[in-house]
């Protein structure tokens, strides 16, 4: 018995390093890219692929050298509107930065997770999207963190009562991240995918161009509302983050 | 009648030569094998500790690793931790988590002990006196012989488990709760066993005995 414990044993020790990081974070792979930070926050970087997750669902890439050089300005620019105490309240202390984020086989610009104070960053994501996804995922450990402000029975209650939002984020088609000519109560085809990705939306919208919302919001009732509604619970949050 | 044959000048040369060659291959043998050898070792009696109801002596097989605890930056913490000690409850407790020039873990009370030690369940065994919330400090920073409380992913979770730093951790700094500094033996805890890269130690070192300097 004690043999065959033991032989399992190697198999579960020796696949992944350890280090003082992954004693941490339970991340393999990583190096501090920044740690010094007025908010507060400490970057990594994947110094070689890594996955993590049930049965290793969740991928990502090395990041590369001049990957890191071009976005880390982009992140870093973005990260600060976030002063440390508004981080500490999402429980946003990590980002981890790497290339080709994958969960469960699905491409994705981000995955956070309130539970290790984490967010892993797709360097690579689509450029034209990429600042806002900062902002998208950080809402995600907003609500995580806050799920009593941001209820998603209360906002779906704001669309019109023939519309409905498909059963998840990634099992519907409704994928397509650019703002709508004719909002009708949706930034994007993927607001309508679910409640929390419509508020992300909203919120990664106000956090970039709060300007081009609030003139939307003028010919749009239902938006105007989500997005009131948006603003009076974050600001339960923080006074400052808008 | 048998013909003595003496042996040449080069042939005594290489038999020497051999004799010698297996005299230090034994040697080394069991000079390599003592890990313990070129590890100085303290005499406490020598030592005028100007706060000697802070300090912890840690025994392991190369000798004594002594400890000033931190009360007054994490008072509940030291506190657990000083009655921890005083009950013997980590002689014979298990480094089984060890990354090599980086950090040292022991104290699973439950699963990780010389007299039980459960590969399947170490890391999760539990003191009876229940979890203490973290005593978090920004300003301590984790350098070589940083003794910090372990915890689970999450904070509040200090009960037992303790860690040393082997080499300054920046990324430690507000992450765990600091119980004190190795002030003599750092070298010492140099010599504990390996995982050879991974997560946990087979066959592990132990500690002997762990003590506070006023009940020696």
């Amino acid at each position: 018995m004690r043999f065959f414990i033991i032989f399992i044993l190697s198999f579960h020790t020796s696949y992944v390093n350890a280090d003082e990081i992954y004693n941490l974070l339970k991340i393999p792979n990583l190096e501090v890219y920044k740690l010094k930070n007025d908010n507060k926050i400490r970057y990594l970087n994947a110094k070689s692929d890594f996955k993590i997750g049930v049965d290793d669902n969740i991928s990502c890439n090395q990041a590369s050298e001049l990957n890191l050089e071009n976005k880390f300005p982009i992140i870093e620019k973005h990260l600060n509107l976030y002063n440390s105490k508004f981080l500490n309240k999402i429980k946003l202390k990590y980002v981890v930065l790497c290339q080709n984020l994958f969960i469960s086989e699905i491409n994705t610009g981000g995955i956070p997770d309130t539970k290790k104070r984490t967010l892993i960053l797709d360097i690579d994501f689509n450029e034209k999207y990429f600042e806002r996804m900062i902002h998208h995922e950080i809402f995600h450990m907003i609500q995580n963190s806050h799920k009593n402000n941001f209820n998603e029975q209360v906002f779906s209650n704001f669309n019109s009562s023939n519309f409905s939002y498909a059963e998840c984020s990634t099992c519907s088609d409704r994928l397509n991240l650019d703002l709508y000519k004719n909002t009708n109560g949706f930034l994007t085809e993927y607001s309508k995918s679910i409640p929390s990705e419509d508020m992300a939306e909203i919120f990664s919208f106000l956090m970039t161009d709060k300007n081009k919302i609030n003139e939307i919001i003028q010919n749009d009732k239902i938006l105007k509302d989500k997005v009131e509604f948006m603003i009076s619970e974050l600001k339960k949050i923080d006074q400052n983050i808008l | 009648m048998i013909k003595t044959i003496k042996a040449s000048l080069s042939e005594k040369i290489l038999f020497i030569f051999l004799i010698c060659l297996g005299i230090f291959a034994l040697s080394s043998f069991f000079l390599l094998k003592n890990k313990c050898l070129f590890v100085d070792k303290i005499d406490l009696k020598k030592i005028d500790f100007k706060n000697p109801e802070n300090i912890a002596v840690m025994n392991v097989e190369c000798g004594n690793v002594v400890i000033e605890l931190f009360p007054n930056i994490s008072p509940n913490a030291v506190e657990r931790f000083k009655i921890l000690i005083e009950k013997g409850s980590y002689d014979g407790s298990a480094f089984y988590k060890v990354v090599e020039n980086t950090l040292i873990q022991a104290g699973d009370l439950e699963f990780g002990n010389k007299e039980y030690l459960d590969y399947s369940k170490i890391g999760s065994g539990k003191s009876g006196l229940g979890l203490l919330q973290s005593e978090l400090d920004d300003e301590f920073e984790f350098t070589e012989g940083s003794v910090g409380f372990a915890r689970s992913t999450e904070f509040n979770s200090e009960d037992s488990e303790f860690f040393i730093t082997l080499k300054e951790i920046p990324i430690y700094q507000g992450e765990y709760t600091p119980l004190g500094k190795v002030i003599y033996g750092l070298d010492i805890l140099g010599k504990i066993k390996t995982g050879n890269k991974a997560i946990y130690v087979l066959r592990p070192d132990y500690i002997n005995t762990f003590k506070m300097l006023n009940s020696n």
